[in-house]
């Protein structure tokens, strides 16, 4: 559809609505967000075991294997998703991991296969595994911990932690 | 990082109430010094648990966002960790997406809440000159006097914070209200959120019943709850998942039974009014099963149509109250309800067909949920209601006779003071209004009329953002900016000379139309930008202040921190000026006008409080209000349980008030509470709204949404929330979307006769077909900008949801798609 504004290059922007959000990223540069108050520990930061999770040729689209990382008392969860997703590995970058426990009360999360979202059955907080576990409502105050993934000799490992698991002042205890 | 630092054992423990919501969510603040911490055993955190474990689900957990580094005015470095408080019985451990970043919204000079008002400024050009407080307040005071002296005391104008919480509470309310209700008596006032000095539920007032009646217990103990214009989950989420929830998933029964030994009980079932499938109707039907919650997704301003029919559905089947009414309701306004509201001269079927129709919901449903309010229990027990309503009503098509139809309907079924019952607001902020009584009269003035015919020449600004939220809102922005821009000159033009001298040209300004603005707040805000001077609050954590939440129940929020920089307490920024108006008069040799501003010097907050406290007793004119015997140090005793108002002293010690009106006294001369009967039986639609509705395609609905504390000015600078709402997003019909060929996350742009709005498009099946959603207080796209001026004449309080805009797509955005996502947000399993 033709936009019916003055846009005049391929995003359909105005030069006008282009100088708009660019103003807005200025502000959000301005508030600080490369020192933001609460950043998450980096996989750097902490010694995480690897574990292998699976084979690669085994994981098909819309498989959803449930494993225990960085220890037996966190689960955590992988899935296949149906196309790319941010953090994804493997064919088309689709294969991601995510810790299982709700980041608002710690319940393991359900998969809805459906909607391709995990969801928390205590309060229903819910999470995109699309977009690095990002909250799509509820109560957590922090997205969802992924899983950093490596594809190693056609195996699937698990080789650190983005983000707090909840339920731990450290993800190593 | 490799881990979070942990609250040592010797760590300072404050106790306090969320700053956001109306729920009032109690937490547990712990305090020191950076560079220490706990260790992970139990015997070496504050907290006493055992961190070298995985804490359990419902455990304790100091998320990321819990914890900050703040900065006191001694420049020692703090950590500060704030968590839900689980012996606090509104929340029981339970935090909200908002509460749960209490800590992250803190003041902290390395942080992204830098941008915090830390100084006062004065307008000099494009710029904010920074100012001394005593160059401040003199300037506001000098202005004030010479507005007062030449156009008298209506010429100033205020718009000020009536609630409680963060940026209200009873100290600095009291000090607002004394100073322009008792000092400058001016009539040209306004609260934050609406053109006038008003009530938002005139109605129930003059039916006798307060505002808060219920505990939320009642919520444990319904059979059923009744929520109309409200969205709990997402806007007073504990209140929902810690009461509510518990009820309709039936783990109340044992409670239940043990208070209602002698009757028929079951798990709760919940009646929803709202024209969206909100997450509040998808994890009610989670928590309760379909079966046991009814949605009706009414069409716009059908909801007077809506509850008198199932009311009328009720009187004919004859399962009113008789009881209640006959004894505890004035006979005379009942009879007229029967007659205009209820239209009883007109057959049933006639009057519920028609509403069913109006409503665009089946009749069927509307004697649905007419059984599950009223229907007799097994044993002719009566059933418990709980009514619940808030804005999609308070800020509906007619707000006096949408309120009364609520009103109405809980005293026709004699839902009120028992447990299990109630009639109230689910609220939006807390509250803690203790003022002085206001002189704007009823229907009050409407203020934004005003500034803009010129008649107000000062317009103070507190702790509200008129430029984001009022209606009409681009107007008002263009008033201030046009009217304040005389001012500006005069006052870059002379700023060399002595401060008389500089008053004198700011006069000659407002002979000649210019508006000289204050704005008092803690961020920059629209309003601040256009204001001449501009007052930096102290926030919540950086001074003592009380509030009531949902249930009236009274906490202190503790200071456990210093402010920005120079910033102060709201009442003391009054108290200041008020001092000053003081010597201004006296060195006038007006001793009248000097004493006006007299008795503005408490020591302390708690000074404030006691001189508040002394003025509301909590009787029938004030039934929520009545403090007899508080003190911090009580309150401090108290924790986040608090005590429930009104509280009087059964000898000489204070007692609280669970509920109201179990005595079925009433607010009313004769005790007896009155129905309010609505004149026509739907007033229709005001011009101004009908004029829209006929030329735009789109009913834009607006509200708050789940991530979002009002005007987002904590949340746009915390990466969490900004990431999910970077601007407002609208939500639309995938039919609707799909014709204008809109994808998910596509700026559009909404636009009609008042102005226009950017949002990003969220496609979703929880509006229906022509209904859209616009998430309103968003700095990048204002609903209010779409708002007609039209109000409730009888009230002045505006229908905000009643916008009609066409929409049109802008184009893709492929930043936004990347960090935002598009998902259903009412999915519950």
């Amino acid at each position: 559809m033709k936009d019916n504004n003055n846009g005049d290059d391929k995003t359909g922007f105005s030069r006008r609505q282009m100088l708009s959000f660019s103003l807005a990223a200025g502000v959000a540069a301005g508030t600080g967000v490369a020192s933001e108050a609460n950043s998450e520990p980096s996989p750097s930061d902490t010694k995480v075991p690897e574990l292998e999770i699976g084979k690669l040729d085994e994981i098909k689209p819309g498989a959803v294997v449930e494993f225990d990382y960085p220890d037996d008392d966190s689960p955590a969860i992988l899935l296949r998703l149906n196309g790319p997703a941010e953090g994804g590995v493997g064919p088309d970058q689709s294969i991601v991991a995510f810790s299982r426990l709700c980041t608002h009360k710690g319940c393991p999360l359900d998969w809805n296969a459906e909607q391709k979202m995990l969801i928390c059955p205590c309060h229903w907080s819910s999470f995109d595994p699309a977009l690095k576990g990002r909250m799509i409502i509820g109560q957590a105050s922090q997205g969802l911990p992924q899983i950093t993934l490596r594809i190693s000799e056609g195996n699937i490992r698990a080789v650190g932690v983005e983000g707090l698991i909840y339920g731990r002042y450290t993800n190593i205890l | 990082m490799t881990s979070r630092p942990l609250p040592p054992r010797n760590a300072k423990r404050f106790h306090t109430a969320c700053q956001f919501c109306i729920v009032g969510c109690g937490y547990r603040v712990f305090k020191w010094p950076e560079g220490s911490e706990g260790g992970p055993a139990p015997g070496d955190n504050a907290l006493n648990l055992d961190f070298r474990q995985q804490q359990p689900a419902l455990g304790t957990w100091i998320a990321p966002a819990m914890q900050t580094v703040v900065t006191d005015r001694d420049g020692t470095r703090q950590n500060i960790v704030i968590i839900p408080d689980k012996s606090c019985q509104v929340n029981s451990g339970l935090e909200s997406v908002r509460g749960g970043s209490l800590a992250s919204t803190l003041y902290r000079p390395d942080g992204p809440t830098r941008m915090r008002l830390s100084t006062p400024g004065i307008k000099n050009g494009a710029t904010l000159e920074l100012a001394a407080w005593n160059d401040a307040t003199d300037l506001a005071a000098r202005v004030i006097k010479a507005v007062i002296d030449r156009w008298g005391a209506d010429a100033v104008g205020m718009k000020f914070f009536d609630h409680g919480g963060g940026g209200g509470g009873f100290e600095n309310n009291w000090a607002v209200g004394r100073f322009f209700f008792e000092a400058v008596k001016t009539t040209s006032c306004s609260i934050h959120n609406r053109p006038a000095y008003n009530s938002e539920v005139h109605a129930a007032g003059d039916a006798g019943i307060a505002p808060l009646t219920n505990a939320y217990i009642d919520a444990q103990l319904a059979d059923t709850i009744l929520v109309v214009g409200a969205n709990p989950y997402e806007t007073q989420t504990n209140y929902f998942l810690n009461h509510m929830v518990k009820n309709l998933n039936g783990e109340t029964m044992s409670l239940k039974k043990s208070i209602f030994s002698d009757e028929e009980i079951a798990p709760g079932r919940m009646i929803i009014i709202d024209p969206r499938r909100t997450m509040s109707v998808a994890a009610a039907e989670a928590a309760a099963g379909a079966q046991n919650v009814l949605h009706l997704q009414i069409e716009p301003g059908t909801d007077i149509w809506v509850l008198n029919a199932i009311a009328r559905i009720i009187i004919d089947r004859r399962w009113h109250d008789v009881g209640f009414i006959t004894g505890f309701t004035e006979t005379q306004t009942f009879n007229a309800y029967q007659r205009s509201s209820l239209m009883r001269d007109r057959p049933a079927d006639e009057v519920i067909n028609e509403a069913a129709g109006k409503a665009g919901v089946p009749a069927e449903l509307l004697k649905k949920a007419a059984d599950w309010i009223a229907r007799p229990k097994a044993g002719r027990a009566r059933r418990r209601t709980l009514l619940h309503y808030e804005k999609g009503l308070i800020w509906g098509l007619k707000n006096y006779e949408n309120v009364a139809a609520i009103v109405d309907l809980g005293l026709l079924t004699g839902n009120i003071g028992k447990p299990g019952t109630g009639i109230s607001r689910l609220g939006g902020h807390q509250e803690g209004y203790v003022r002085p009584p206001s002189r704007g009269g009823r229907p009050a003035r409407n203020i934004d009329e005003k500034l803009r015919r010129g008649e107000i020449k000062l317009f103070w600004v507190g702790g509200c953002n008129p430029v984001l939220t009022t209606l009409d809102a681009a107007t008002i922005g263009r008033t201030l900016e046009e009217r304040g821009q005389l001012v500006t000159e005069a006052l870059t033009t002379s700023i060399d000379l002595p401060v008389e001298q500089r008053v004198i040209a700011i006069v000659e300004t407002l002979k000649a139309g210019g508006v000289f603005t204050i704005a008092q707040d803690i961020y920059p805000t629209k309003t601040t930008e256009r204001a001449h001077l501009v007052l930096p609050a102290a926030g919540w954590g950086e001074a003592n202040l009380t509030s009531i939440n949902g249930e009236r129940r009274l906490r202190l929020h503790q200071k456990f921190m210093d402010p920005p920089g120079e910033a102060l307490p709201d009442w003391q920024i009054i108290a200041h000026v008020a001092q000053r108006l003081n010597a201004l008069y006296t060195a006038d040799r007006n001793p009248e006008m000097a004493n006006r501003f007299l008795d503005f010097d408490w020591r302390d907050e708690e000074a404030v409080f006691i001189d508040a406290r002394y003025s509301f007793k909590g009787g029938p004119d004030d039934a929520m209000e009545g403090y007899a015997g508080i003190d911090y140090d009580l309150l401090r005793k108290l924790g986040t349980n608090g005590i429930q108002t009104p509280v009087r002293l059964v000898r000489g010690t204070p007692v609280g008030t669970e509920r109201l009106y179990e005595d079925k006294r009433f607010s009313t001369k004769s005790g007896k509470a009155k129905f309010i009967p609505a004149p026509p039986p739907w007033p229709g639609y005001a011009a101004p709204v009908m004029r829209q509705r006929k030329k735009y395609a789109f009913w834009i609905n607006n509200g708050r949404s789940n991530h979002l504390w009002q005007t987002v000015y904590h949340h746009r600078y915390l990466k969490f929330y900004r990431e999910r709402v970077p601007i407002p997003y609208v939500e639309m019909h995938p039919a609707d979307a799909a014709k204008l060929n809109i994808e998910p996350g596509d700026i559009v742009e909404i636009i009609n006769d008042r102005g226009s709005v950017q949002a990003m498009a969220y496609p979703t099946g929880a509006v229906k077909p022509d209904h859209c959603f616009l998430v309103f207080g968003q700095p990048r796209g204002p609903a209010g900008n779409l708002v007609s001026d039209h109000v409730d004449p009888d009230t002045t309080i505006p229908w905000y949801k009643g916008v009609w805009a066409d929409i049109r797509r802008i184009g893709p955005m492929p930043e936004l798609t990347r960090t935002v996502t598009f998902k259903p947000q009412n999915i519950a399993q």
